[in-house]
């Protein structure tokens, strides 16, 4: 019976959450038919299934998180005279560790304690080498399954940070009693939820989000600046290549020409294009734009690998595409990865520009604020003019506030006074 | 000769010297005033070493009594002890590990002064004896400790009635004893003068003997002292002891109310120890003190400034600080690496082992039943008795058992209690257990070598989930 494995979706990731089961035990499946959906720290995907037979066993639950390669669930050949095995859920715990249900089923016979053989393989596949660095106990861990704690979001007291009883009792407490700004405290709170609360747990995505934007904020010394563009250039330009794009199946927006304008700052402002390492600074050579893409489950920033090398019509079609796949979860993980500056885009709902988090390990971000027909002081006189807000938010560690403000008004020259020939 | 150090340390027992070799070791310059004429305090000198000793050689007599079980040939007379022989070993114990005290202090630069020593004023130590001086430093740690401690109604008279001072350096068997008392102290020398063949007969206030231990440590050692023939009478109050040339007459208050005199060639006293504080002038410099006890916090700060304290003379504010030589030794280092300016670690008193060398022994470490229920936990336990184990068979030391006190919702062990063989050895394995914070289930997977006595932790283990795999 073929296992079935978290598969590892990029280099870097070390586990995998399942979110949904699109499959009951006993159920058919085809060989690449849609199996699960998971949830890592980069990306989320549907995983198509190895093989095709019936979904013998499910041995990670949904909401459970495992290390790569280890099995997830098993496919049995369809054999008609015996029937599909009966299914047996909860076999394993998510890091290789029994599952505390099944001991407690087995409780009269400790005996029935030991493992299924697939799950001893489970069992070698995760161990320590799915863990992150976080050093626990045994009875934490057992704790932070019980509640679906992140034990690396528990600040750990013991010898060399180990995470220990009292640290996640504590912090469940904590949880309890104050805003649930820790993973898992909302579930933890679940054990007696209040009369008009609906108490949900936070995805994958959502507490990686949280702990990002949390980290950045500890690890950058946030400052903005704010311009005002004239982007009446860029809508001569738009306006005259728009059809001739969307011949080619490309819509041509404002956020490819700000693109293009950025990527012309950063070389001729490379810090902007770099970042913090230690006591070190890192320039990147190439210039990988991410852009934000709001999704109705959360946030993600694909990248735009080379972009300073890319024409109008090449940032536009590589938006348009990234954007697309992401809503479709379809990215790959090396997609959302090695940015080195990132654009957002929140002028799309109406701002007039946002105070950004800078997306670490970068140290700039800019914000493109809503793009509308102005009333404005031309020479001596009134006039409307389609303009629109630039903000930037950069880390005043490493770029001074006039570096970050000379990078911005070469943005805003680039944009007001825009190369017609390269669109 | 310098009188000038970064620390002063006031007794050299098993808080004191530890604590200051450690700080010696973080580069302090380290005084320590022991007004023993040797290193060690009550445990090398007259505590735990000594009466492990005498045990040690009650258990060779015990083998050699069961010659004929173990088909050892020793003649025709019966076996019997030497107490010559007995005590001219334990001395001899002693004094190569108060001599290897002494051997840690050079090596580690720690200043040795003979004499008493006071707290004379902030940062300063006045040392009287043979040769008084004045001694300052910025932090100054006690580690005086305790002595043996009597009730009121009976006095000491170390001659007739004695405390475990005494009680090690008989050289005689008595005839018949009486000990007051039935802690690890009591049920010690229980265990030492049976085997050499005296009539022993315990006494304890509380409804069972080893009252601190976990109930059922309590009935397997009872069932064993039966079995032995040492007499025990527990719910019972000793009124007073009368002291003659020959004997102690003793009386006592029966649980049923009534009384009774029991007479014995001895009264040994093992009721508890007190402080030892007398001549500290801690009182004057204003440290906090509570029915004789030093108050410190959970860094074993006391009231003053600059004053530290650890080990037996120390209260925390919390009942029950438990007097234990390795607890005292875990405070001094603590201590001394904060006074280094290392980071303080606190101590988890919930994680200290205990250990009585008695026959059966007992080790245990954590809460015991009543403990974890009466602090709300959702409590189960499973207990393996040692005599189904091959290893319990080999030793024909059959008696006794492990038992594990755990909680169901996350499978958190919270005790392990033990008596039996080797139990006073087992209970590191328990104590590691509990420090890493080991589930039930872990402990299960942990594979127990055979044949071993510790494979009896395992087999407890697996029947707090449900049955061991041999009963």
């Amino acid at each position: 019976m073929p296992d079935v494995l978290m598969p590892q979706l990029g280099e870097s990731i070390a586990e995998g959450t399942i979110v949904r089961w699109l499959k009951r035990p006993g159920e058919r499946v085809d060989r690449d038919e849609p199996l699960f959906e998971i949830s890592t720290d980069k990306v989320d995907a549907e995983i198509p299934s190895p093989e095709a037979g019936v979904l013998a066993e499910v041995r990670v639950r949904e909401g459970e998180t495992v290390p790569v390669n280890s099995v997830v669930a098993v496919i049995a050949d369809e054999a008609p005279g015996g029937g599909p095995p009966a299914p047996a859920i909860e076999a394993a715990g998510p890091d290789g560790e029994p599952a505390p249900a099944r001991r407690e089923a087995a409780d009269a016979s400790p005996g029935a304690g030991a493992a299924p053989p697939g799950a001893a393989a489970a069992s070698a596949a995760g161990g320590e080498a799915g863990r992150k660095g976080r050093k626990s106990s045994p009875l934490v861990r057992r704790i932070a399954r019980e509640h679906g704690v992140d034990i690396d979001a528990v600040p750990g007291t013991g010898l060399g940070g180990r995470v220990t009883k009292a640290d996640i009792t504590g912090f469940l407490e904590q949880g309890r009693t104050s805003a649930p700004a820790a993973a898992g405290a909302a579930r933890a709170r679940q054990d007696a939820p209040a009369a008009g609360l609906r108490v949900v747990p936070m995805s994958v995505m959502r507490r990686t989000i949280a702990e990002h934007m949390v980290r950045s904020r500890r690890t950058s010394a946030h400052a903005h600046s704010v311009f005002e563009v004239d982007y009446s250039a860029v809508a001569a330009i738009r306006a005259a290549r728009k059809a001739d794009y969307e011949r080619q199946g490309v819509k041509l927006s404002y956020l490819s020409f700000v693109m293009k304008a950025a990527s012309g700052a950063l070389k001729a402002f490379p810090v902007l294009n770099a970042s913090l390492d230690g006591g070190d600074i890192v320039y990147r050579e190439d210039i990988n734009l991410g852009v934000a893409v709001a999704l109705d489950w959360g946030l993600i920033v694909p990248v735009v690998k080379r972009a300073g090398d890319m024409s109008v019509m090449e940032l536009s079609r590589a938006v348009q595409d990234l954007a697309a796949r992401a809503r479709a979860k379809q990215l790959r993980p090396e997609e959302v990865q090695d940015g080195t500056f990132t654009i957002t885009n929140p002028g799309s709902y109406g701002a007039l520009f946002g105070t950004p988090i800078i997306n670490q390990p970068q140290v700039a971000i800019l914000d493109v604020g809503a793009i509308e027909k102005r009333v404005t002081v031309v020479g001596d006189a009134i006039a409307i003019r389609l303009k629109g807000h630039l903000a930037l938010g950069f880390d005043h560690r490493l770029i001074d506030g006039a570096t970050a403000d000379r990078f911005m008004s070469h943005v805003k020259r680039a944009l007001e006074s825009f190369d017609a020939d390269g669109v | 000769m310098a009188n000038a150090f970064d620390v002063i340390v006031i007794g050299a027992g098993t808080g004191g010297y530890p604590a200051a070799i450690r700080a010696a070791q973080l580069g302090l310059r380290v005084a320590v005033v022991e007004r023993r004429p040797t290193l060690g305090g009550t445990c090398l000198n007259v505590g735990c070493i000594p009466t492990k000793a005498l045990l040690e050689h009650a258990h060779a007599l015990k083998v050699a009594k069961e010659a004929k079980t173990w088909g050892l040939v020793l003649g025709d007379q019966p076996a019997r002890i030497d107490m010559a022989q007995v005590q001219a070993r334990k001395d001899k114990i002693v004094t190569i590990l108060t001599r290897g005290v002494e051997f840690l202090f050079k090596k580690n630069n720690v200043t040795w002064i003979k004499g008493s020593g006071r707290i004379a004023g902030p940062g300063t130590v006045e040392v009287t004896g043979d040769q008084p001086r004045t001694l300052t430093a910025p932090q100054i740690v006690i580690a005086t400790g305790s002595h043996a401690r009597g009730v009121p109604g009976i006095e000491i008279d170390r001659a007739r009635i004695i405390t475990s001072d005494e009680a090690i350096a008989l050289r005689e068997v008595p005839k018949s004893i009486v000990i007051l008392g039935s802690g690890p102290i009591g049920v010690e020398f229980a265990t030492v003068f049976k085997r050499f063949g005296s009539d022993v007969t315990v006494v304890e206030l509380l409804p069972r003997l080893v009252p601190l231990e976990d109930e059922a440590i309590s009935v397997e050692l009872e069932k064993s002292f039966k079995k032995q023939g040492i007499a025990f009478r527990v719910s019972t109050t000793v009124t007073a002891a009368r002291a003659e040339a020959e004997k102690v007459e003793i009386d006592a208050k029966l649980p049923d109310g009534s009384s009774a005199t029991l007479a014995a060639e001895y009264l040994l006293v093992a009721t508890g120890r007190g402080p030892v504080t007398s001549g500290l002038g801690a009182e004057e410099a204003g440290i906090r003190m509570d029915r004789g006890y030093i108050v410190v916090d959970e860094q074993f700060r006391t009231s003053v400034p600059g004053v530290s304290a650890v080990g037996d003379v120390i209260t925390t504010g919390k009942p029950g600080h438990p007097q234990l030589a390795h607890l005292s030794t875990a405070e001094g280092i603590a201590l001394a690496e904060r006074l280094a300016g290392k980071e303080f670690r606190p101590i988890n008193y919930d994680h200290v082992p205990k250990c009585t060398y008695s026959d059966p022994e007992i080790g245990s470490v954590g809460l015991t039943e009543q403990q974890a229920v009466e602090r709300g936990y959702d409590v189960r336990v499973g207990t393996f008795p040692f005599g189904v184990l091959g290893r319990a068979r080999i030793a024909n030391e059959t008696d006794g058992l492990v038992k594990i006190v755990a909680e169901k919702k996350y499978d958190e062990i919270l005790g392990i209690h033990m008596i039996g063989p080797r139990a006073t050895e087992l209970v590191s394995e328990a104590t590691l257990a509990l420090r890493m914070e080991v589930t039930v289930e872990e402990l299960i997977r942990t594979i127990h070598a055979h044949p071993t006595m510790a494979e009896a932790i395992g087999e407890a283990a697996h029947a707090t989930h449900g049955a061991a795999i041999h009963v």
